[in-house]
């Protein structure tokens, strides 16, 4: 017989319903990773007790590490779970959804929050028109390499899920839940403000530098940056996160001198 | 759009690194002249006394109460939104970020006590004069000693590495090279005050 | 007057270009998608873009390009579509560049290219060894500036279910269904299009993402659009086996300078170098493919007698490597645990992409009036096989193409009678009483389980060699899987993202579209591009004198026509037919990687 991997996984069955643990036994096989194990309780969800229950729910695309979709807490730990190798992991393994953000159902969250920050951030370059209009700027390669590492931030929310300061799981869910008010959330998290720094190094984009570092010292924004760096260790992109806050908090400093003393 | 929330967190950090810092180094300085001896120590609490009353609690109101009254404030504010996750990312700034906030919790009460008792009770109400022996009769309870002991860790650790977060706040230290040697700066300066601390804890029960 | 609204099924960057032209011609755009758009299955293409732009000082011409394309899809695609998607190529780059997409830069700071299969000049711009990631992201990021704008309403988390048509027959609205609320709804629009990419989970593992079912694809298929060349299914030579999905390897590992071996003899076998000294290891896809099956299977050459090859890069300067190809090489190594910087890859052709799709005229309408598809989901551009780094350049230019066109049609086209409520209503009915009726389903089977056999079944007989028992076989246990599904058991009742539901809905789609994939790979005797056809000889494979097996040829006379599959309602079986198309530019000639392409 073969080996079994032992699954604790932290279930919900609406976004106000209580969470529950349901254990469940997978076969062991090189190179299984967590999704793969949960694509194989699909096929048989039944507990470890013998009960037919209904197969969990999570949210995964790629496999690949590079939609972001499968983010979940495993064993405490925010990472993907396409890429969660069981060779890797304690057992039992521990499932949680990433309660930084609301719980729409088992493992299945709404992050929907990131991309509402992505708008307030800018996170666009502000051209013309999809047309032909001029050559676009010769950029510093150099400078070019860094705007690649941070255009690979794939919105997958570990480093909103890591940050102490980072809690949006009040936020109302559409169609299914109404806002609760309790702990309103002050901090953004790094993902959308590393996005914002992308921009302003972007040679057109950096028009709207001033734009960005405004919206960023608004409540919600930059500010209430406690320094804990856990979203530098936990980037799955490796993200030079340290650098970017640092860089943007020098940025917004200037800029609200800029503010206080250009009228 | 007047960016409220940034400009106070701004001026939670300057006060905690300027007045707090003052105030911490201010009494390290004053308190390790006990290690000299009751005669010194008491010298220098009554030059103290000599500064003129007016500019005595100028100082006293301006630079200490109020920065630190924002600060403490402002501060319980800041730490009740922290949900604390060292067992989980059990990082080595994920447990300073932790530790500045649980010892921020200790030092509100620790001072709420301690001025309240010392600053305002026995030298405003009473007017007991602040003295040596003053100081070596209340020590002379070892829990309050060791809650005094826990205290001044407390405030020099919480300065020390507020330090390093204001470096990153300010954007002074920009990149983990930096950070990390600030770090270890401060950290240095930390564990150098908390055994001057203990020095001249141990004092009023030398002499 | 009012707004045109035009609705776009899918957020990749078909339909996020698509989204953005309509923006700027002024109409509405209602945007559905399984999932947030930015995470939309273009974001794992790789490689690059191929684009004419000629910096290489290789006299690269748009003509070339041009003719690769024709040659490497074996000159089944229209010659007209496919010169106008070359010809605006390197506009489309210029544009991306201006969108801040962090192309890979030469020390002068310009775009630089690289090598790809199946083409003798540097051509492909690219990102790192992420390029369709960067290219989705800048478009998502202009989509949410038009959503500011609020000229675009996104439906994340929505599942399209179909089409409405109203009484003439023209498409004027779809409905969806949300995946958190389960709540089923009809919308109005006067444009619909279809931007849904490819079908791969069909085949169960392969490259593809888990959201690319070609579920949408098939329900249009049930409600009578045509699906054209559904039988080419590319096969990409190198992808690492897995047990969930065969994760890619980009074609530029062996752009960059990769090597495809096995040992033989005791001895490493560069056995694509020797096969085809022209173009080495940069043969197309097809060509590699094969190859490396015929190495494993057919000659019991595999690492270790299992089905894998070397694909070899430790030769390369790590620093180079890591710069050209950081993103991919480092997913290696996390979910092998091996180091290829150090060690070579073993990887395995898998099931890539689909040429086949929804038929579409040059501007991208399909045979249903109102209703558009655009990038995978469609047909146009690659013929019997897709070119290394010609996806993202389809998808990106049918977008472009579909976007504008869908907003002429909503202004001046015949558009027939506005839907009525009732109408709008019985739709939505109709829909929500298929769902409620899958809720019921308490069979014995479980729709995973299913699945999973319906992927062993198209590996085994519709993959990279093909014969027409095997496609048969194939055919009757599509039927067995269809007959199956009726006997699916639900264990999830829930109303909240009830996933189990959705997922049986979309099989039966998948089931029926496998069947459009399968009959149309049985009537195509001839072997073309991705479709490869062993000759059959008393009902078994024929062999040559040397016991290497015989293909059919390419049979110009019969099959140089478009496969046009139809959806029978009444037998649900696929009625297929033939449609010339315009080859008039290029005359076709016999493709050949051995030797040097000759014009």
């Amino acid at each position: 017989m073969a080996d079994k991997v032992r699954f604790i996984i932290e279930r919900q069955d609406g976004p106000d319903e209580k969470p529950y643990n349901q254990e469940f036994d997978v076969d062991y096989r090189p190179g299984l990773n967590v999704v793969a194990a949960l694509m194989e309780i699909q096929k048989n969800p039944v507990t470890v007790d013998g009960k037919r229950v209904p197969p969990v729910n999570w949210e995964c695309n790629c496999l690949e590490k590079v939609c972001g979709a499968c983010t979940m807490v495993i064993n405490g730990r925010v990472q993907q779970a396409c890429c969660a190798l069981i060779d890797h992991l304690k057992q039992p393994i521990h499932l949680q959804p990433a309660r930084t953000f609301p719980v729409i159902r088992d493992l299945l969250v709404d992050r929907s929050i990131m991309f509402e920050n992505l708008k307030k951030i800018q996170g666009w370059v502000e051209i013309d028109g999809s047309w032909e209009v001029t050559n676009a700027p010769i950029q510093n390669p150099y400078t070019a390499q860094l705007t690649y590492k941070l255009s690979q931030c794939m919105t997958c929310g570990c480093c909103l899920e890591a940050c102490p300061n980072v809690n949006y799981s009040h936020l109302g869910i559409e169609g299914l839940r109404e806002e609760k008010s309790a702990g309103a959330a002050d901090f953004m998290g790094a993902s959308p403000i590393a996005q914002a720094y992308l921009f302003n190094l972007n040679p057109i984009g950096s028009f709207d530098k001033p734009k960005r570092l405004n919206a960023l010292m608004e409540k919600g924004g930059i500010t209430s940056c406690g320094n804990s760096q856990n979203c530098a260790a936990v980037c799955p992109k490796s993200l030079p996160l340290l650098d970017v806050l640092a860089q943007v908090n020098r940025d917004v400093n200037v800029q609200a001198l800029k503010n206080m003393f250009n009228f | 759009m007047f960016h409220t929330t940034f400009y106070l967190r701004r001026l939670h950090s300057l006060c905690g690194l300027l007045m707090l810092g003052f105030f911490i180094l201010e009494h390290m300085m004053t308190n390790s002249l006990a290690m000299a001896g009751p005669q010194i120590f008491n010298m220098a609490m009554g030059m103290v006394e000599e500064i003129p009353k007016p500019v005595f609690y100028g100082i006293e109101i301006g630079m200490y109460a109020v920065p630190i009254l924002f600060h403490g404030i402002y501060g319980i504010y800041i730490a009740l939104q922290a949900k604390n996750n060292p067992r989980d990312y059990g990082y080595l700034r994920n447990w300073n970020f932790t530790l500045q906030r649980w010892t921020a919790w200790y030092l509100v009460v620790f001072l709420i006590w301690h001025v309240g008792y010392l600053r305002i009770y026995l030298k405003g109400i009473t007017g007991t004069p602040m003295s040596f022996e003053l100081l070596q009769n209340i020590f002379q309870n070892p829990v309050v000693a060791i809650l005094y002991v826990i205290g001044m860790w407390a405030a020099i650790f919480h300065f020390c590495n507020g330090i390093t977060t204001f470096c990153m706040t300010w954007g002074i230290t920009k990149g983990p090279r930096a950070q990390n040697v600030i770090n270890a700066i401060s950290m240095m300066l930390c564990a150098g005050l908390c055994l001057l601390t203990l020095a001249f804890m141990a004092s009023y029960f030398v002499y | 007057m009012s707004k045109k609204k035009i609705a776009i099924v899918g957020g990749g960057i078909s339909g996020l270009l698509a989204t953005i032209k309509v923006c700027e011609l002024g109409g509405e755009v209602d945007l559905f998608s399984y999932c947030p758009v930015k995470r939309s299955h273009s974001l794992c293409a790789q490689g690059g873009i191929n684009a004419c732009m000629d910096t290489k000082g290789e006299h690269d011409s748009i003509y070339e390009h041009f003719d690769d394309t024709v040659y490497g899809g074996d000159f089944l695609a229209d010659q007209i579509a496919v010169k106008g998607m070359v010809e605006a190529a390197p506009k489309l780059i210029k544009m991306f560049d201006r969108m801040g997409v962090p192309f890979t830069r030469t020390a002068e700071g310009v775009l630089d290219l690289r090598n790809f299969g199946g083409q003798k000049h540097k051509r492909t711009c690219f990102a790192g060894s992420t390029t369709g990631q960067q290219i989705l992201y800048a478009l998502d990021e202009q989509v949410r500036r038009w959503e500011v704008k609020g000229a675009v309403h996104k439906y994340e988390f929505w599942e399209f279910v179909k089409i409405i048509k109203n009484k003439e027959g023209i498409c004027r609205g779809l409905v969806a269904q949300s995946m958190n609320t389960m709540e089923v709804r009809a919308f109005r629009a006067d444009t619909v299009i279809l931007a849904t990419g490819g079908p791969g989970q069909v085949f169960g593992r392969c490259t593809a993402s888990t959201i690319c079912n070609g579920s949408a694809v098939s329900a249009v298929y049930q409600q009578g659009a045509e699906i054209a060349n559904p039988e080419f299914i590319q096969i990409h030579p190198t992808a690492i086996p897995g047990s969930d999905k065969n994760r890619l390897m980009s074609e530029a590992c062996r752009g960059e300078g990769g090597r495809v071996w096995v040992y033989k003899d005791g001895k490493p076998w560069y056995f694509l170098e020797e096969m085809y000294p022209a173009y080495g290891n940069l043969v197309p896809r097809d060509v590699a493919s094969r190859a490396i099956f015929k190495v494993c299977v057919h000659m019991g050459l595999g690492i270790n007698g299992e089905n894998r090859v070397y694909l070899d890069l430790s030769h390369i300067d790590s620093g180079y490597l890591e710069r050209k190809l950081g993103g991919i090489l480092e997913m290696y190594s996390e979910f092998v645990g091996q180091d290829p910087r150090k060690v070579p890859m073993e990887i395995f052709p898998s099931v890539h992409y689909s040429m086949g799709g929804i038929w579409v005229d040059r501007v991208h309408n399909t045979n249903i009036p109102g209703l558009m598809a655009s990038g995978e989901c469609d047909y146009q551009y690659h013929g019997a096989n897709r070119l290394g780094a010609n996806s993202l350049l389809s998808a990106a230019y049918s977008g472009t193409v579909s976007g504008p066109e869908a907003m002429r049609w909503a202004k001046e086209g015949n558009k027939g009678s506005e839907l009525t409520d009732a109408e709008m209503e019985r739709a939505r009915l109709e829909v929500q009483n298929e769902y409620e009726k899958i809720l019921q389903m308490n069979g014995s089977e479980n729709a995973h389980q299913l699945h999973h056999e319906m992927g062993d079944l198209m590996y085994e007989y519709v993959a990279i060699e093909r014969d027409n028992n095997g496609l048969d076989k194939g055919l009757e246990g599509l039927r067995q899987i269809l007959k199956r599904w009726d006997n699916i058991g639900i264990s999830d009742h829930s109303k909240v993202a009830n996933q189990e539901a959705m997922f049986v809905r979309q099989l039966r789609n998948m089931i029926l579209y496998a069947m459009a994939i399968t009959k149309s790979a049985r009537m195509r005797d001839e072997s073309r591009g991705a479709h490869a056809k062993i000759v059959l000889e008393n009902g078994k494979r024929k062999l040559d004198k040397d016991g290497e097996l015989v293909f059919m040829g390419r049979d110009d006379e019969k099959f140089m026509r478009v496969t046009i599959v139809n959806y029978d309602p009444k037998t649900e079986e696929p009625i297929i037919s033939y449609r010339d198309f315009d080859h008039s530019l290029i005359p076709p000639r016999a493709r050949n990687y051995a030797v040097a392409k000759k014009e």
